[in-house]
């Protein structure tokens, strides 16, 4: 029996190994996809120019710019955006015993797109602006969710995602006034844009703050995983397993809440990543979080890579990667769902 | 003989309805103890206070001469373990992954279980019999199975004071004896003293060595089953009227007497 627990751990070692080097190639692949032609051999001449501190020659100057100040924060910025994702995801779930919940339950993502709407709306607004409202918007609106549980207080779990439920359609209807109001030639386009997630907008200051908020999440999330299990047994059992569930909530709902903030402020809504890739990494590894967490860690970054790459490079216009996220998660999660059919969870 | 735990004086409170009074009683080790009353009657309350789950208004418990409102939550895990109501979980977990659950109050913080803490699970599915549970899945067991992969999440935490919380619900008729009597001889071989909270009287009679009767939150009786267990105080106990129906390995087996009448009526179709 010990050696069933030990070959579980050895093949998922082996898949994670896989994964990893699955997502490294793409990322190498990812930098050279897209409209604006830069071969592996650019790249090359680009990195010995920047060690040898030499200038690039004439032709690679204009590569040069897209590549590392678009292409490659971009793809920075997929990797550890599908990782956030998908791991709030999965704890999520684990937190709310629900596995059909994603992290914008409690609000967060209405919170933050009408944060965003409104600095597009008001005058002079600029591009900080939009981010800081839309970020600030999105912890207003789990804190109100959060808030309004705790007035009520009794069945903690059902009535958090109630509250959340609430907070969610009082931020769509805010932002139902606002596009009413907004100028229709104008503001209203770039509000809808603005919603479907995509991103081209990434820049390298966005990735300063998102990268270590993330990164220290993640690890949070990584090492406290066995405590998820523990947790998702609900409070009567993970209190007699001498866990403390009220404060281990609080912490993963606001370690996760930034974490979607700060990508729904950044690069809009970016769907079906935060329920699909759990339930991906469930099929493939079982439901334990010990093992689960890093698989679903690797998936949600390889996801949105592949799913960024294709946005670019499909057509001549940049699709937005909200938009292929959705084309293909909702099929996906319809096969996940059949294939799981037995194993329990629904 | 030494005390174990001791529960003074609890109250509890929800709101304005007091739910639980002056609640006294001592455990000794290896002996079962079955706490007794009518659906509402603060059964489970009780014992969601006695592992500090519910914080007492009024009272305390007492574990080997420790109040449990001093200890931490995981002190308090090391010394007593529940058995939940049966119930079914949102993950399929394998049965061996629930059980080393367990192990969780012993683990740091961001361990995760090693190889010592599977061989403990495997150990006591053993102990119990059903080894073979380990790699099912945790939603696809019948409920008798379910109970007993619980009973040895349980054991693997700690098997000196173990709570259970009516582990007969949902059970059939086989599953009630085999379950209790494998409690039961956890408290003669490893000297558990074990707290069950039950619907069924004769079944107390059966296995329980002490009875505690819980009516409306207060304590109407306790004691040896055998001298505890009158008619008279379970009638008190249900409201009812009850009839001693004969002996059955020296103990009473009891009848509500409405479920007498019934029967000589049927005996006439």
């Amino acid at each position: 029996m010990i050696s069933i627990s030990n070959y579980r751990s050895k093949t998922t070692r082996r898949l994670v190994v896989f994964l990893s080097v699955v997502l490294v190639v793409l990322f190498c692949s990812s930098l050279v996809m897209g409209r604006f032609e830069i071969n592996v051999s650019d790249i090359g001449a680009m990195v010995t120019a920047f060690f040898s501190g030499t200038a690039v020659g004439e032709d690679l100057v204009s590569k040069q710019l897209v590549f590392w100040w678009i292409r490659l924060p971009r793809c920075i910025m997929a990797v550890l955006v599908g990782m956030g994702l998908s791991v709030s995801g999965a704890v999520y779930q684990a937190l709310f015993r629900n596995p059909l919940v994603s992290p914008d339950i409690l609000g967060v993502a209405a919170g933050c797109t009408f944060g965003a709407a409104l600095g597009l709306v008001l005058p002079g607004g600029n591009f900080s602006l939009v981010h800081i409202l839309s970020f600030g918007f999105g912890l207003a609106a789990v804190a109100l969710a959060v808030g309004i549980a705790r007035l009520i207080s009794v069945k903690p779990l059902i009535v958090l995602v109630l509250a959340g439920m609430v907070v969610m359609s009082f931020f769509n209807a805010l932002l139902m006034v606002l596009k009413y109001f907004s100028d229709p030639f104008d503001e209203l386009p770039s509000i809808v844009f603005w919603i479907m997630g995509s991103l081209s907008r990434v820049t390298w200051d966005d990735l300063l703050i998102i990268a270590p908020v993330t990164g220290i999440a993640l690890t949070g999330f990584m090492l406290l995983r066995f405590r998820l299990n523990i947790l998702s047994l609900g409070d009567i059992q993970s209190k007699s397993l001498g866990m403390n569930p009220a404060v281990f909530r609080s912490v993963f709902i606001v370690a996760s809440s930034f974490i979607v903030a700060m990508t729904v402020a950044t690069c809009g809504q970016i769907s079906w990543i935060g329920l699909i890739i759990p339930h991906m990494a469930r099929t493939l590894v079982g439901p334990e979080h010990e093992r689960m967490l890093p698989v679903t860690a690797l998936l949600g970054a390889i996801f949105l890579l592949g799913a960024d790459g294709a946005a670019r490079s499909v057509s001549s216009a940049e699709i937005p990667v909200g938009i292929i996220t959705a084309l293909t998660g909702a099929p996906i999660f319809g096969f996940l769902l059949y294939k799981n059919r037995g194993s329990g969870w629904l | 003989m030494a005390v174990i735990l001791e529960c003074h004086a609890l109250n509890f409170r929800y709101g304005k309805t007091q739910i639980l009074r002056d609640i006294s009683f001592d455990v000794e080790p290896g002996l079962f103890y079955a706490i007794l009353g009518k659906n509402g009657s603060g059964k489970t309350t009780l014992l969601h206070c006695l592992n500090g789950i519910l914080a007492p208004s009024a009272g305390t418990v007492e574990i080997e001469g420790r109040n449990i409102a001093t200890l931490s939550r995981k002190e308090i895990a090391r010394h007593i373990s529940l058995v939940p109501q049966e119930h079914m979980d949102v993950f399929p977990f394998k049965v061996l992954d629930v059980v080393v659950m367990g192990r969780a109050p012993f683990l740091g913080m961001t361990a995760t279980p090693g190889e010592d803490d599977y061989r403990r699970a495997m150990d006591a599915l053993k102990m119990l019999g059903y080894e073979k549970l380990a790699n099912c899945n945790f939603n696809r067991i019948s409920g008798g199975e379910r109970q007993i992969a619980l009973l040895a999440t349980a054991l693997v935490q700690t098997s000196k004071i173990m709570l259970l919380d009516e582990p007969t619900n949902h059970l059939d008729f086989n599953n009630q004896y085999r379950l209790l009597s494998q409690i039961k001889g956890l408290c003669r071989t490893r000297k558990t003293s074990v707290i069950a909270t039950m619907h069924d009287p004769n079944m107390a009679m059966l296995f329980a060595d002490r009875v505690i009767l819980v009516k409306n939150g207060e304590i109407i009786a306790k004691g040896r089953a055998k001298e505890t267990m009158t008619t008279a105080n379970i009638d008190t106990l249900y409201g009812i009227r009850t009839v001693e129906v004969g002996n059955i390995g020296n103990k009473p087996f009891f009848l509500p007497e409405s479920a007498l009448s019934d029967s000589e009526m049927d005996d006439g179709v």
